[in-house]
């Protein structure tokens, strides 16, 4: 582990995927934050096109803002979703996209990406697909994207630095990040930020 | 580290009350922990 990262990127990434293999089976237990509609609604998505979407595609949502708040899609963009969860900001985006567009979310989680690739099969969205990976390394060519698209991801990254340059590497020249994320506004302690366990709640 | 990265034309949205009323409020409230939205673009 790098001497700069505050925690062992590993170790964080299995209790990541421990905290969010749960959301994905059993999304309307408690969590220390937020999911679902309730959370779209409080977030400032635009609600018709939420409702639009199925209970399986909103129910393990837990964002923390709204990417699309500073810029709304185009028509025929290419999107990457970094951290795309049950999918539900790459359904989002598919719908901004249009069909003439394409949509390839990533995520770590197996559990995860199962519901979200039968959430797109359900929905019929030929144009969405995910992919298994991390935000370090995207499985995605140099230059694809128009936009690339996350949320709440970036935080429970140990190296930000390279989750950062590998986006960068898959944005066209020209292309748009737009992710939400959380931030705080007094400094945390030291030795809390060494305590993986308050990483990931 | 956004523009120490390359990324040019930052900006950052509003602040989203996210945690409020979940049961991680209490521990947001003390680092004053909100959600934001981000835009940022790629050198052409």
């Amino acid at each position: 582990m790098s001497e700069d990262l505050l925690v062992d990127p590993q170790t964080l990434r299995e209790q990541v995927r421990d905290k969010y293999r749960e959301v994905a089976v059993d999304p309307h237990r408690t969590f220390h934050f937020h999911t679902g509609r309730h959370l779209a609604a409080r977030l400032g998505y635009e609600r018709d096109a939420v409702d639009a979407l199925p209970d399986r595609a909103v129910e393990s949502f837990a964002g923390v803002g709204n990417p699309f708040s500073l810029r709304r899609l185009e028509p025929g963009e290419r999107v990457v979703d970094v951290g795309s969860g049950a999918g539900f900001d790459s359904f989002i985006a598919a719908d901004q996209v249009t069909d003439t567009g394409r949509v390839v979310g990533v995520d770590m989680t197996q559990e995860m990406l199962t519901k979200s690739r039968e959430t797109a099969a359900a929905l019929g969205y030929t144009h969405v697909e995910f992919r298994e990976g991390l935000a370090e390394s995207l499985p995605v060519e140099d230059g694809w994207a128009d936009a690339v698209v996350s949320n709440g991801v970036i935080n429970l990254c140990a190296d930000k630095q390279a989750v950062f340059t590998d986006i960068r590497r898959v944005l066209e020249p020209g292309g748009w990040l737009q992710f939400a994320d959380i931030a705080n506004g007094r400094p945390v302690p030291p030795e809390a930020l060494r305590d993986i366990d308050l990483w990931t709640g | 580290m956004l523009e120490d990265i390359g990324f040019v034309d930052v900006q950052i949205g509003p602040a989203a009350d996210t945690f409020g009323g979940a049961t991680g409020e209490e521990k947001a409230r003390a680092f004053e922990v909100y959600g934001y939205a981000f835009l940022a673009r790629n050198p052409g």
